[in-house]
């Protein structure tokens, strides 16, 4: 039984791993289409080793496939060439049979065509090289906002259009002519890299020139110079143009490329308009990056925080207020039959209710702390300095206040430093800076301890982190093992231009 | 005995008005708002003014305002200061011109209606009232840091009774000693601080001003 499954097993699994892996069953056919093209033995064994290769190996037999047909297109370009030049000899390529110099433009969009799908497949499959291309056809897409640089690329396919579409007997054709075409490509690479914007209308000009070029050239030899007789050949593109089915193709051509120039246009003026607009755009997709982060993790701690305020009422206040309400409903029983019972348990009641007053205190002190809502962050500072168990410094320079939340978050920050410093470091003496400037309320908190605070062990400094991120602030946490810990937090703010509730003071003090 | 309450909810102040008529106190004014408390307080000038902190217009510390508004413009005027929550930085602040017949308290104290009674007297009579909850935070500071470290830990017990403004009599049933004990340590406490004789109550003020500022 088990010699029967395993086998069927292994059949399955092959094939679809071939099936995850098609391209490689375009390794032995791009193999079988040289054999048209060399024929003999060393084709005929490619076939059987690629054909083995993609059954036996799918994964690496698809990696190699993108380079197979780019070689082959490549193989294409050079065999376009050679025919055009007149060299007499058949040739089989692609679909291509037997053709002689006459052909020779068939031969050419079926390498064009080889080269594109072994691109497109280096995209598509993870073969070397598959992540740059992947990424140069987004830029080419405009994707991230950061096109500039990529549409001149295309320059380059271009310059190699032109001189593919004139062919080489009209201007490339002596060795003149191939210097000329040396120059102009380094001239290219050159504008590509130093002058991208250029290289780029040149490029889409350049496309819709040739394509008006040859759609005109195809038009003209329909129409009026179909009857003549031409001593030599003219080629656009892949096509004799002097041929009536060539000027037809021409005319497709010329109008394909100077459809494709009039669609890039628009986008190039917008490229080449705004290295600027680029550079914003790519500035603001990561601010909403960093806005859409933050904002969910702001919503989270409201969140959590509402979560822990709605339980600290639930199991403090809440839970006493319902204990005095049964105390004093048992009192009211009791009151007539056993009145030092009844009295017993008001007491208690009272006590209880005081309880719970002590509880809502707290957790006012948690949620928005009162000296920080009567005086502002400065005073509510020194409150917290002064209630601490160890001995504080503070050095406070704040001329205005910084809005509401911004005051929470720091004092909310300094806070729970201050808790670390009195609980885990073991410091003496804790000095608290706050300062502003340039813009930047910054925050500094250092203590005398042992050291070794880390903001990403624990949830204190995390949280106040996220807090602070909010309001694109940071969190410095310096603290070698051995101490001193010096926590800085630092946020961009406005202060407002008067002290906390100046302008009031004034005005009831002007009633009196 | 005359009293000003300067308080802007109207349920807390009609009990207050009650608790302090049925102890014997005569309430001539009480009002709702830091303005009007302002003019009472130095018109009126009662024997003891009851300030709630949080008053409008503002409802942030304009009560606390008024109260060293009031003390400035009637140096010693008695004052005795209510709030949801109380804050050393505050207390800081009402001491500051170390004058006695100054109290400090949580709106809860008013819940125990005689112990209450007796902290608007004491106040009245020129003492130093601090809530037990600002006491309790000052003595775990001290334990750490010590700049009154001079005093035996007895002598600091006796402090921080003080400073919640007992009575040397209260202070000794407190403790299970004797008045003349309590007298004892108070007389340890005045030396170590560097108080000179003065009148007793100045001096007790003026010691918890140092516990305040220690």
């Amino acid at each position: 039984m088990d010699g029967m499954t395993t086998p069927g097993k292994t059949t399955a699994t092959r094939w679809e791993r071939l099936r995850a892996h098609w391209p490689a069953l375009l390794l032995p056919l791009v193999a079988a289409d040289t054999l048209g093209l060399f024929g003999g033995t060393v084709p005929m064994l490619l076939v059987i080793v690629t054909a083995a290769m993609a059954l036996l190996a799918p994964r690496e037999s698809a990696r190699l496939t993108p380079f197979a047909l780019l070689a082959y297109g490549t193989y294409g370009l050079f065999l376009f060439h050679s025919l055009s030049d007149f060299e007499s000899q058949l040739v089989t390529y692609g679909l291509v049979e037997e053709a002689t110099g006459l052909h020779a433009g068939y031969v050419l969009p079926q390498a064009i065509a080889f080269l594109a799908a072994g691109v497109w497949l280096l995209a598509r499959t993870g073969a070397p090289g598959g992540a740059a291309v992947r990424r140069a056809l987004a830029q080419l897409r405009g994707a991230g906002g950061q096109p500039k640089t990529v549409p001149s690329v295309l320059l380059l396919p271009v310059l190699f259009l032109w001189e593919e579409l004139f062919s080489q007997q009209i201007w490339f054709g002596s060795n003149p002519g191939r210097v000329i075409a040396l120059l102009l490509a380094i001239v290219a690479v050159a504008m590509v890299t130093w002058l991208p914007g250029p290289a780029a209308a040149l490029a889409v000009a350049g496309l819709v020139i040739f394509g008006v070029y040859g759609a005109a050239a195809g038009v003209w030899h329909l129409w009026f110079a179909h009857q003549q007789i031409w001593l030599w050949q003219w080629t656009y593109g892949a096509v004799p143009v002097n041929v009536r089915m060539g000027a037809l193709l021409a005319t497709i051509e010329g109008l394909v490329l100077a459809g494709a120039g009039c669609a890039l246009a628009p986008r190039l003026l917008t490229w080449r308009g705004d290295i600027e607009m680029a550079r914003r755009a790519q500035a603001l997709t990561q601010r909403v990056s960093r806005l859409t982060q933050t904002r969910s993790d702001a919503t989270e701690v409201a969140v959590a925080e509402l979560r822990r305020i709605e339980r600290d009422l639930h199991d403090g206040a809440q839970a006493r207020l319902v204990a005095v309400g049964m105390s004093l409903r048992a009192a009211e029983e009791l009151m007539r039959d056993n009145p030092e019972a009844a009295l017993a348990l008001v007491a208690e009641a009272r006590e209880t209710s005081s309880r719970a007053l002590d509880d809502l205190r707290g957790l006012v002190r948690g949620i928005y702390p009162p000296v920080l809502a009567d005086r502002g962050l400065a005073d509510a500072v020194s409150a917290l300095a002064l209630d601490a168990p160890v001995s504080v410094e503070t050095d406070i320079t704040l001329h205005g206040e910084p809005p509401m939340p911004v005051a929470a978050a720091v004092y909310f920050g300094i806070a729970e430093a201050l808790t670390n410093a009195v609980r885990h470091s073991g410091a003496d003496t804790v000095q608290i800076g706050i300062g502003y400037s340039g813009g930047l309320l910054r925050a500094t908190v250092t203590d005398d301890g042992t050291g070794g605070a880390d903001a990403s062990l624990g949830t204190g400094l995390a949280g106040v982190e996220r807090r602070l991120a909010t309001f694109d602030g940071i969190l410095a946490v310096n603290s070698p093992p051995g101490g001193p810990t010096i926590i800085v937090l630092e946020l961009p703010c406005a202060l407002s231009g008067q002290d906390h509730g100046r302008q009031e003071r004034a005005s009831w003090q002007a009633i009196t | 005995m005359r009293v000003v309450i300067g308080e802007d909810l109207f349920l807390l102040r009609d009990g207050l008005v009650r608790l302090l008529e049925a102890h014997g106190f005569e309430v001539v004014a009480a009002v709702g708002s830091a303005p009007e408390l302002l003019k009472a307080l130095t018109e009126l000038k009662p024997d003891v003014g009851i300030v709630d902190v949080r008053l409008p217009p503002t409802f942030t510390d304009d009560g606390l305002r008024v109260a060293i508004e009031a003390r400035r413009a009637c140096p010693g005027l008695p004052l005795l200061v209510l709030s949801q929550y109380v804050e050393q930085l505050y207390a800081r602040e009402l001491l500051a011109d170390q004058r006695g017949g100054l109290g400090y308290l949580l709106k809860d104290r008013v819940f125990s209606d005689a112990a209450f009674a007796d902290a608007v007297r004491a106040v009245a009579a020129g003492g130093t009232v601090l809530d037990p909850e600002v006491v309790s935070r000052l003595i775990t500071k001290r334990a750490r840091s010590g700049s009154l470290a001079a005093l035996t830990p007895r002598e600091r017990e006796v402090l921080s009774l003080m400073a919640e403004g007992r009575s040397n009599a209260a202070i000794a049933a407190k403790l299970f000693i004797t008045e003349k004990a309590v007298s004892r340590h108070a007389a340890g406490i005045f030396a170590n601080l560097g108080l000179a004789q003065s009148e007793d109550d100045n001096r007790r003020v003026l010691a918890v001003l140092a516990y305040l500022n220690s």
